[in-house]
């Protein structure tokens, strides 16, 4: 992905990747979802998710990066950072 | 008013049966701790004498938990504590077989580890610090849980080497009576390694020995356990080609526990 994206265009197409490979509803999305909690996703899924992430954004996640992030808003606000 | 009658002599019976069991279970815990002692302190130190590390010992080293385990039920059954029967035990015995159970007491890893001569576990990665545990899982070469990726790399690592596998999806004992929500690291397991699921479905009357029980909460009646090991189920099967293994993982793991729901359910009604 190149150039700007607003934030609430990060936050449509990561709830994207989230309702398409982690069978998540749109009942469950909300910026403060918490993805283990609240979604279900566990550590093997938090991978998947950053690989689909990094493909999509060409930044990369480091271990550490993933232990800061715990809601749907934290993934919308490190890549927001990071593009900008 | 008259006075409290005092009580009959079948309640004073039941309440002595009682005590008599309560007695029972905690001899037969020590007898457990004794032969665990045997384990660490006398077979392990054998076998590391005789054998180098690595796989060989490793495998030799579960033998000996497994015949400690079988030891054990020869113990319970003896002491008039439980009834145990099991069918299809010898699909347990197949090279290479990834097992999964539910797990309403303390006692189902020792009596499916006791029909088991080589399985490796998952086992809370604290214990290769606690002092008593440490010699036993080293041994062994048990699996420590450690991060998804990384237990499912070396479960899948085993089994490719031909190891049998025992998990317990819930991750911990069931709820009285139920099921825990399932993990999904077995369907993950079985997608990787392309082995089968074999479920083991364990029931336990009267319910004993669950979560948050104390040991000499004893129920009135000998424990009956009833172990079944089912048709290995093949998730290849299941699933669709080109599927994202989140998806794949997320239907194999409802399945399954609907499958221990229906067995455990179907039983009780």
């Amino acid at each position: 992905m190149t150039g700007k994206a607003s934030p609430e265009s990060i936050f449509t197409w990561v709830c994207e990747i989230l309702k398409r490979e982690f069978q998540i509803s749109d009942a469950e999305i909300s910026p403060t979802a918490h993805l283990i909690d609240d979604l279900d996703l566990d550590s093997i899924d938090a991978i998947d998710l950053s690989v689909r992430l990094e493909e999509k954004t060409g930044l990369s996640f480091k271990e550490e990066d993933l232990k800061a992030i715990r809601t749907i808003q934290d993934v919308v606000d490190f890549i927001a950072e990071r593009l900008d | 008013m008259s006075r409290p009658s005092p009580p009959p002599l079948a309640a004073l019976l039941g309440r002595l049966r009682r005590a008599s069991r309560a007695l029972r279970t905690g001899l037969a815990f020590a007898i457990f701790g004794a032969l665990g002692l045997l384990l660490g302190l006398v077979l392990f130190p054998l076998e590391r004498g005789l054998t180098r590390e690595g796989e060989i010992a490793e495998r030799r080293c579960q033998r000996r938990v497994s015949a400690i385990f079988r030891l054990f039920t020869w113990v319970l059954r003896g002491l008039g504590l439980a009834e145990i029967r099991i069918r299809g035990a010898e699909r347990l015995r197949r090279p290479g077989t990834l097992a999964v159970a539910n797990h309403p007491t303390l006692l189902d890893v020792v009596l499916i580890g006791a029909e088991m001569p080589q399985v490796d576990c998952v086992v809370k990665k604290e214990a290769w610090s606690n002092p008593f545990m440490r010699h036993v899982v080293t041994a062994t070469g048990y699996v420590p849980n450690d991060l998804g990726e990384t237990v499912i790399g070396a479960c899948a690592e085993r089994l490719r080497r031909g190891r049998s596998l025992l998990l317990f999806p819930e991750g911990t004992r069931s709820p009285e009576g139920g099921l825990g929500p399932f993990m999904r690291g077995a369907a993950h397991l079985a997608l990787v390694s392309g082995r089968p699921l074999t479920p083991i479905v364990v029931r336990c009357t009267p319910p004993t020995l669950m979560r948050g029980q104390k040991w000499y909460d004893v129920p009135d009646r000998r424990m009956c356990f009833e172990i079944e090991v089912c048709e290995p189920i093949d998730v290849g099967d299941v699933v669709d080609p080109g599927e994202p293994r989140a998806l794949a993982a997320r239907r194999i793991t409802a399945a399954l526990r609907d499958f221990y729901h229906e067995r455990l359910h179907n039983r009780n009604a």
